[in-house]
């Protein structure tokens, strides 16, 4: 908890000009944000903009070029950082669930705080059925996650970022990959969490959604932030010429 | 490796590497020059003339592998030969013990030279040139060349009749130099072969129309009906001798001789050689069942040798596969390049080559003897270990880069994600692979017959060189890798559906 949180007091995350490029393309162009504990924070913007690249940022799932990112005080590109803590404190839920097949769904979501010895086997099936009757999914406890539809793997997706009691979700398009009438299920999780005060952020591309849960939008466009702000002031009141024309295309 | 001059016959390189095997088998044997020259053993009851020098003490003696009717396996794998039952007859009579070490030609005059044998019997004709180097005792066979034709050939009956037509001799023989002093003057042309069962072959084939070989080896294959006859009388003579080092074991040279006249005036002599030679009817062999019956010892003790090698390569490869394999899809580039490099190396260059450098060229450089198992381990686990790398390299990449991702976003470690979650999921996709690389690797085994490993296409082999019964051997053979892999392949499908559900 050094200098590097200095800039906002009580922020859970803080970035500072991170820049991103894959070999010569620069995707993330400089971006500033700091978001409160407890906050849900929707990301929308056009696909090529950059949203998910920067959600990815915030676990160092890539590697990051420039800036920094502190994430409950750790500056995650400091070497010394030791990303598997810093990860555990942070869940990820996935576009395209990345349950693990060989695995039965209540292994999916005990695996991690067996392994990493936060739970013993006995307590760690107690936990993950307490989080699968969260999400509704406590008769597939023994089922391989081949034998469930879009909507309830997600769901134990999850239950199975839930599982290491993260203070921060990051969820990266979770509905994008869902046939429609199951999209309802997994927003109703996600808003659930909302309520329970979970520091959240949502790359989605569900306006309708990130209008009536978040506490902030950010539109991305190019590898910039283009607009933020109140759900209010981004779909009643965008400003930017290129939000408009967005919000044009998809509401 | 030393080569001696132009000698009575082999020259080929394939002999050269067969010697250089030999003398590293027999190095690490633990034959130490003089521990191999005189162990002291229990003194023999004898009646004839002695040699009080040599008596009761044990000699080490090389000799060749297959050099029938001289020295050549048994069906049961057990040295037999003119050679053999000679030497065995005369270290009787003389009272002193012989240990016989089947080297191969070249490797044997090289283990006496080195002075770790004490001496050679080998069917080696006496010629100037060696009697540079070595001691010999009297001659006790005299050679000579001789043409033997197809069994039904009417036609060819002299030299004469060869006009226009090829024959074949074996490689540095002494037929072959006889051949070609007379192909000028009768017109025909002379085809150089590796071994008599070759020449045989080819002459029976129709390729060529008659063989040029030493007497008593067409006399022994003639004898085991190897579908020839033999027109001609002796030519050019030399006399076989066994050999010391010059100046060296002259009580056993000595020995040797005053055993061999003895044995010339008791009849024993003459009779050994009529059981390899005697000019009476062809033997009758047995059928094919008979044959497979009579096989069976020698090729299941290659089969055994055979699956040992596979299983002990296998091991080692999937440890090096699992190894280079994860240096291939590390982030580190070093790894990646050293794990590159390996399989480049051994991919990129013949098995063959690999075995014949790691049984002579690795020994000569390093001055490290190694036995023939070892560098025949050696050579499958390297060579199959680099398939083994690609096929972990490959099941570890066709696992969603997801999997990865979604199990270190939970806060566990890269060891752990690949244990618990990438892992799992490749070796499912390796199996088949994995089984299909277990096969190549058990028929790889067979190349490692050149280098004198004695595994089941060697012990074939052997077969072939003393009954001529090519064909139906390389048929048992045959039969046996594909039984062999057709259970061990179904046993894997049937463990790959238990665990790979």
């Amino acid at each position: 908890m050094s200098e590097a949180t200095a800039a906002v007091k009580n922020a859970k995350i803080s970035v500072r000009d991170l820049k991103k490029s894959f070999g010569s393309n620069e995707v993330l162009k400089g971006l500033d944000v700091d978001i409160a504990e407890g906050e849900v924070v929707c990301v929308i913007g056009p696909s090529g903009s950059g949203k998910s690249t920067f959600l990815r940022c915030l676990n160092k799932l890539e590697d990051i070029t420039a800036g920094t990112v502190t994430v409950n005080g750790y500056d995650l590109t400091d070497a010394k950082v030791d990303l598997n803590t810093v990860r555990q404190n942070i869940g990820m839920v996935f576009q395209h669930f990345n349950l693990f097949p060989h695995m039965s769904v209540i292994q999916n979501i005990m695996m991690a705080p067996v392994e990493l010895k936060k739970l013993d086997k006995t307590a760690g099936r107690a936990k993950a059925m307490q989080l699968l009757e969260r999400v509704g999914l406590a008769e597939k406890a023994d089922a391989r996650p081949a034998s469930l539809s879009g909507g309830q793997k997600q769901r134990v997706a999850i239950a199975r970022a839930l599982a290491m009691n993260p203070g921060i979700m990051l969820f990266d398009e979770a509905t994008s990959a869902l046939d429609p009438e199951m999209v309802g299920e997994v927003l109703q999780v996600i808003r659930d969490l909302a309520a329970e005060g979970m520091t959240m952020v949502v790359v989605t591309h569900e306006m309708g959604f990130a209008r009536e849960v978040a506490d902030r939008v950010i539109f991305m466009d190019g590898g910039y932030i283009c607009e933020e702000g109140t759900p209010e002031a981004i779909f009643t009141n965008a400003q930017q010429p290129r939000l408009q024309e967005f919000l044009a295309k998809v509401l | 490796m030393l080569r001696l001059p132009p000698l009575r016959r082999r020259s080929g390189g394939k002999f050269a590497a067969l010697a250089a095997l030999f003398t590293v088998v027999f190095m690490l044997l633990g034959m130490g020059g003089a521990s191999a020259l005189s162990l002291s053993a229990p003194a023999s009851l004898n009646t004839a003339v002695q040699h009080a020098d040599v008596k009761g003490k044990k000699f080490a003696i090389a000799t060749d592998t297959t050099f029938a009717p001289f020295e050549f396996r048994d069906g049961s794998g057990n040295l037999v030969g003119i050679d053999m039952d000679l030497l065995n007859a005369i270290a009787k009579n003389q009272g002193f013990e012989v240990d016989i070490k089947s080297l191969g030609f070249d490797a044997a005059l090289q283990a006496l030279q080195s002075n770790q044998v004490a001496g050679v019997i080998a069917g080696m004709s006496i010629t100037d040139e060696r009697k540079n180097v070595f001691d010999f005792s009297d001659p006790y066979f005299d050679s000579g060349v001789q043409m033997a034709v197809g069994k039904n050939d009417q036609d060819i009956k002299t030299y004469a009749d060869l006009k226009g037509k090829t024959v074949t001799a074996k490689r540095g023989s002494e037929g072959e130099t006889f051949a070609n002093s007379i192909k000028g003057e009768y017109g025909f042309t002379v085809k150089a072969l590796a071994d008599s069962a070759t020449m045989y072959d080819d002459v029976k084939a129709g390729n060529s129309v008659a063989v040029f070989d030493d007497y008593p080896v067409l006399a022994y294959g003639v004898s085991q009906n190897n579908g020839l006859k033999i027109v001609t009388d002796k030519e050019q003579g030399s006399s076989y001798g066994f050999a010391v080092n010059k100046g060296q074991n002259a009580d056993l040279l000595e020995a040797f001789n005053t055993g061999l006249t003895e044995l010339k005036a008791n009849g024993q002599y003459d009779a050994i050689l009529d059981k390899y030679l005697a000019k009476t009817e062809a033997t009758e062999q047995g059928g094919f069942f008979q044959l497979v019956k009579d096989s069976f010892p020698a090729l299941m003790k290659g089969l055994w040798l055979t699956m040992v090698a596979t299983v002990l390569s296998l091991v080692i490869a999937l440890v090096i596969g699992v190894l280079f394999g994860f240096f291939k899809v590390a982030e580190s580039k070093i790894l990646r390049a050293i794990a590159t490099v390996y399989v480049s190396i051994f991919r990129g260059t013949p098995l063959l080559v690999q075995a014949f450098f790691f049984y002579f060229g690795l020994p000569q450089m390093t001055g490290q003897p190694i036995d023939v198992l070892t560098a025949g381990v050696l050579t499958l686990s390297l060579n199959a270990g680099a398939y083994m790398t690609e096929i972990v390299r490959g099941g570890i990449q066709s696992v969603d880069p997801g999997q990865l991702e979604a199990s270190r976003s939970l806060g566990l470690g890269y060891v752990t994600s690949m244990r618990r979650v990438v892992v799992p999921q490749a070796v499912k996709i390796m199996t088949p692979s994995f089984i299909n690389q277990f096969v190549i690797t058990l028929k790889d085994t067979s190349l490692l017959a050149v280098i004198g490993f004695a595994e089941l296409t060697y012990q074939g082999q052997q077969i072939y060189a003393s009954n001529f019964r090519t064909g139906e051997t390389l048929l048992i053979v045959a039969a046996l890798y594909f039984i062999v892999i057709s259970i061990l392949t179904q046993l894997s499908n049937v463990l790959d559906r238990k665990f790979n559900k």
